[in-house]
């Protein structure tokens, strides 16, 4: 089967979306799963209503904030152990461990711990840099190693240092691996930013959708969702644009 | 071994009185593969520059200049390689190797990968890019009328373990064209390097 072009794919990703909403709207209108599944145009017109902008908008930017500094923080901790890790080999298989164990704990089970440790407003922004941290670790280290034995050989030859090879040649090689990593990372931190926020952060939309479930607002609740999803979902389109940039560039 | 990518079983490799592996920390030697070996996030001239900017030196453009020149990419300096044909990729990477003005050239099969034409086309360049800079060269080829056209000795190599298994200076002046492969002589020399072959790997020096 030939691929299909880019309008062919655009098409059929708005026939999937269209069904799904579809098929969301005709289960609300007939209450196929109870009250608890309204309509989707009940939930787009709650969202959409002006006078819950405000909510909506304190709990977007609280969770933005962990989001960001979550990225930001896991993203190059993650990167640094990476570059760490090539540089000094012997480092390697105690850095991929400890990821990897990092990485094993479910971040359900950490975050009571975090809130104790660091307090409950920081605590979005910690889990979220622990997805970010491993997804950019594992992200770099693949990149990096992911050079052909005839580039190294030319550096070698050319006599060249190691930094000189990590610099030219690995790092700009790691680049398009990096940035999947990235784009992969932007869901990852929304998700580690609302397990933080669902036990009791101040505000964002973690606690939004737990106080909607544990009051029983049906729209509210959905609302969130909807909101962290379309969030999430526009951090990842956003960075697949750049994926798409680079990968053009470097390889 | 000669690239100081390999330590040798006995013995010992030196050039001048250096071993490669000195002579490759100075920046004082150049290589061109089989493979290309570009960075593909590089514009040809960049690439050409790399080995400047490996060695810690200033880029001499002027230089780089003629080198593209030589090599006919003059008005390809900004493509990128992928945007080139194999030849073009093979030639960008033979100016690589020589921007250092190296004390010895290694080309391992650079021309393997190319077609007929391109081949002869290329061979025929290599001979100016050695009339105008005389570098030592060892160049590895399985081309018997390679080895005779390009270098001034043949050193047969037997395939695993390689051993040598003969040692034919080549009695060519320089400069070569093609009508030397015209030459009886060089018909007579060739059917002797082939069959001294016998399904071994060559390699020549020039």
């Amino acid at each position: 089967m030939t691929k299909p072009s880019r309008l062919a794919s655009t098409v059929y990703g708005l026939v999937g979306l269209s069904l799904f909403i579809g098929i969301w709207q005709l289960v609300g209108a007939y209450e196929l799963a109870g009250l608890t599944w309204p309509r989707f145009t009940t939930v787009i017109s709650y969202l959409a209503e002006p006078s819950r902008w405000g909510l909506f908008s304190r709990a977007l930017q609280a969770t933005l904030w962990a989001m960001g500094v979550g990225y930001i923080v896991g993203g190059i901790a993650g990167f640094s152990l990476a570059v760490l890790s090539a540089v000094f080999q012997p480092l390697r298989p105690m850095t991929d461990t400890t990821s990897a164990v990092i990485h094993a704990i479910p971040a359900i089970a950490i975050a009571p711990l975090l809130i104790i440790l660091l307090g409950s407003s920081v605590a979005p922004a910690a889990l979220s840099a622990l997805n970010v941290f491993f997804i950019m670790y594992v992200s770099t280290v693949a990149g990096l190693s992911a050079t052909t034995p005839a580039h190294r050989d030319v550096f070698r030859v050319l006599g060249s240092s190691r930094f000189q090879q990590l610099c030219r040649l690995e790092l700009p090689n790691a680049l398009s691996s990096i940035v999947t990593g990235l784009r992969l990372a932007a869901p990852a931190s929304m998700i580690g930013a609302i397990i933080g926020e669902w036990f009791g952060a101040p505000r964002g939309v973690g606690l939004l959708i737990v106080s909607a479930m544990q009051n029983f607002q049906i729209p509210l609740l959905w609302s969130a969702i909807v909101l962290a999803t379309l969030t999430s979902a526009a951090a990842y389109g956003l960075f697949g644009l750049l994926e798409r940039v680079i990968h053009s560039r470097f390889s | 071994m000669v690239a100081a990518l390999e330590d040798p079983t006995a013995g010992h490799v030196t050039i001048g009185d250096m071993p490669p592996s000195d002579l490759a920390r100075r920046h004082r030697l150049g290589v061109a593969f089989q493979d290309h070996a570009l960075l593909p996030w590089l514009t040809v001239r960049k690439n050409i520059e790399l080995p400047f900017r490996i060695a810690n030196r200033p880029v001499d453009d002027r230089y780089v200049d003629h080198l593209l020149d030589l090599v006919g990419l003059s008005d390809f300096d900004r493509a990128r390689p992928k945007q080139l044909s194999g030849g073009m990729r093979q030639r960008a990477s033979i100016a690589r190797a020589l921007v250092l003005q190296p004390d010895v050239l290694l080309l391992d099969e650079p021309f393997g990968a190319l077609d007929q034409v391109t081949r002869r086309h290329l061979n025929i360049e290599l001979q100016r890019i050695w009339s105008e800079s005389k570098i030592t060269t060892v160049l590895i080829t399985h081309s018997v009328d390679e080895a005779l056209f390009l270098s001034d000795r043949v050193v047969v190599l037997s395939g695993r373990p390689g051993r040598i298994v003969k040692v034919v200076p080549v009695p060519f002046g320089r400069p070569r064209t093609p009508t030397v492969m015209r030459d009886a002589v060089f018909h007579q020399l060739s059917d002797d390097l082939t069959e001294s072959l016998e399904g071994y790997v060559g390699t020549a020096e020039a």
